[in-house]
């Protein structure tokens, strides 16, 4: 209370108050009194600044009724006709505003700003969402053989399945795959790398590598060295029952290492 | 990752709210936590040499961004929306009224000063609508003006200064030199204020 009358420049009030705090305190023998006492000083002090601002000891004075004056002319003030909208009984000093009155300030004011324009979408913006990779297989020319499909799985979507499911889904996924190519392209088997390495996830190349081990293990493609010595893969067809002896006597351990650095 | 990072900052600094840290770890790097500074090194050494924009961390504790325009003023700024410019001029009243009141003001100070202008806060602007919205939320959540309360005050008062976003934006030398302009003055007419912007500058 009495803010105002202590924020005065003329009145000691504030250097009263506080000598009366001082003897008061001499009195103080509750915590609660010393907190009331600190609750005061730092009124006090908040009072104190005030009156320092006030004093404009550091900044030249500034006259912003002026100041305001000259923004109404910038902003194209008519002073010799009357306000047509007489709503309140402030007092509204004589003169009318244009209704581009602050189009104009605000094209003055953008000069001053090193605001970054707003980005739109040309077409239309699109979900916030981050694209999912889609799967995409390409037909195979018989003619380059250095281009090979390479599918990027899906990303993984939370299933509600068990894990072992979820390999066993991906497996079968990945078979699919390599048997749809094959029919379009029946003679060239793929390059191993081409089929397996994701060129944007090194996690997910190890992934495809390990569900193809899965394809091997049980015989449903296999892998062999093409010339060049690169292992190349292709799907097995399902054969009657004579030949699984020979498949079975067919299978090598083979324990091939990438790390990172090769994979990139 | 990189170029995914740049759309996702140029779309979210379309409300000109700082994007915080925590929100570019979950929705674009993902998987790649640990090459997150270099990822967002990449974003803005391309959004500088694409764009012109600079990418700035305004709050270095809780880690959040903006975008400020790095390429010199074009002559008429037809990028920016005439709801946006006139804002803008708002604000560039009220950055200048503080500036030139010492860095901080109280808001009583301040709304004297805006009805001078025929800007009320009780009162629907025809141009800017809620005003006190406009000035007490929307220019305090894009960091232009730091509102702080002043303690033990009853009714609460609070002060006004520039905010980070203000400080990175303009600077109190352009900001004096507008001043000086709409008063027909020299810059120096005010030698605290003039000495503090070069200081500044």
């Amino acid at each position: 209370e009495n803010r105002e009358s202590v924020l005065n420049s003329k009145s000691n009030k504030l250097t009263e108050a506080l000598e009366e705090a001082n003897r008061l305190f001499n009195g103080v023998s509750r915590a609660r009194e010393a907190a009331l006492d600190a609750q005061f000083l730092v009124i006090a002090t908040n009072i104190g600044k005030e009156k320092a601002s006030e004093l404009h000891s550091e900044m030249s004075a500034f006259d912003s009724a002026a100041f305001a004056e000259d923004l109404l002319t910038f902003m194209g003030i008519n002073r010799t006709e009357e306000e047509e909208e007489t709503d309140d009984s402030e007092d509204v000093p004589g003169g009318f505003l244009p209704t581009d009155a602050w189009q104009t300030m605000g094209e003055e004011a953008t000069k001053y700003f090193r605001r970054a324009p707003t980005f739109h979408y040309m077409m239309g913006s699109f979900k916030s969402e981050p694209p999912v990779p889609k799967q995409r297989i390409e037909r195979r020319k018989k003619a380059s053989r250095g281009k090979a499909e390479r599918a990027m799985p899906a990303q993984l979507k939370k299933m509600e399945l068990s894990h072992q499911e979820a390999t066993e889904k991906e497996v079968e996924r990945i078979l699919r795959i390599l048997q749809t190519h094959f029919e379009n392209d029946p003679d060239t088997p793929i390059s191993f790398f081409d089929f397996v390495i994701d060129p944007n996830s090194f996690a997910r190349t190890v992934e495809n590598m390990f569900h193809v081990s899965f394809l091997i293990r049980d015989g449903l493609a296999k892998i062999k060295l093409d010339e060049d010595e690169l292992p190349v893969i292709e799907p097995m067809k399902p054969i009657g029952r004579g030949e699984e002896d020979n498949r079975a006597a067919a299978r090598n351990q083979v324990i091939i290492s990438l790390d990172q650095k090769e994979w990139k | 990752q990189v170029s995914e990072l740049v759309q996702f900052l140029l779309v979210k600094d379309q409300k000109k709210i700082p994007i915080k840290r925590a929100e570019i770890l979950k929705s674009v790097i993902r998987d790649y936590k640990e090459a997150s500074s270099e990822i967002l090194n990449k974003a803005g050494r391309t959004l500088q040499e694409v764009f012109g924009l600079q990418l700035v961390e305004i709050d270095t504790k809780r880690h959040a961004y903006i975008l400020i325009n790095n390429l010199p003023h074009p002559e008429g700024n037809y990028l920016c929306k005439d709801k946006d410019k006139e804002k803008m001029g708002l604000l560039l009243v009220i950055l200048s009224f503080i500036f030139m009141k010492g860095n901080s003001v109280k808001d009583s100070a301040l709304w004297e000063f805006l009805c001078l202008l025929r800007v009320y806060p009780g009162k629907q602007h025809r141009v800017f609508g809620d005003v006190r919205k406009l000035v007490t939320e929307e220019f305090a959540r894009q960091k232009y003006l730091e509102i702080t309360p002043i303690p033990l005050t009853d009714p609460p008062e609070f002060k006004y200064q520039w905010g980070p976003r203000a400080e990175k934006e303009t600077s109190k030398r352009d900001v004096l030199n507008f001043v000086a302009k709409m008063q027909g003055k020299n810059p120096t007419f005010w030698a605290s204020q003039y000495s503090e912007a070069e200081a500044n500058a």
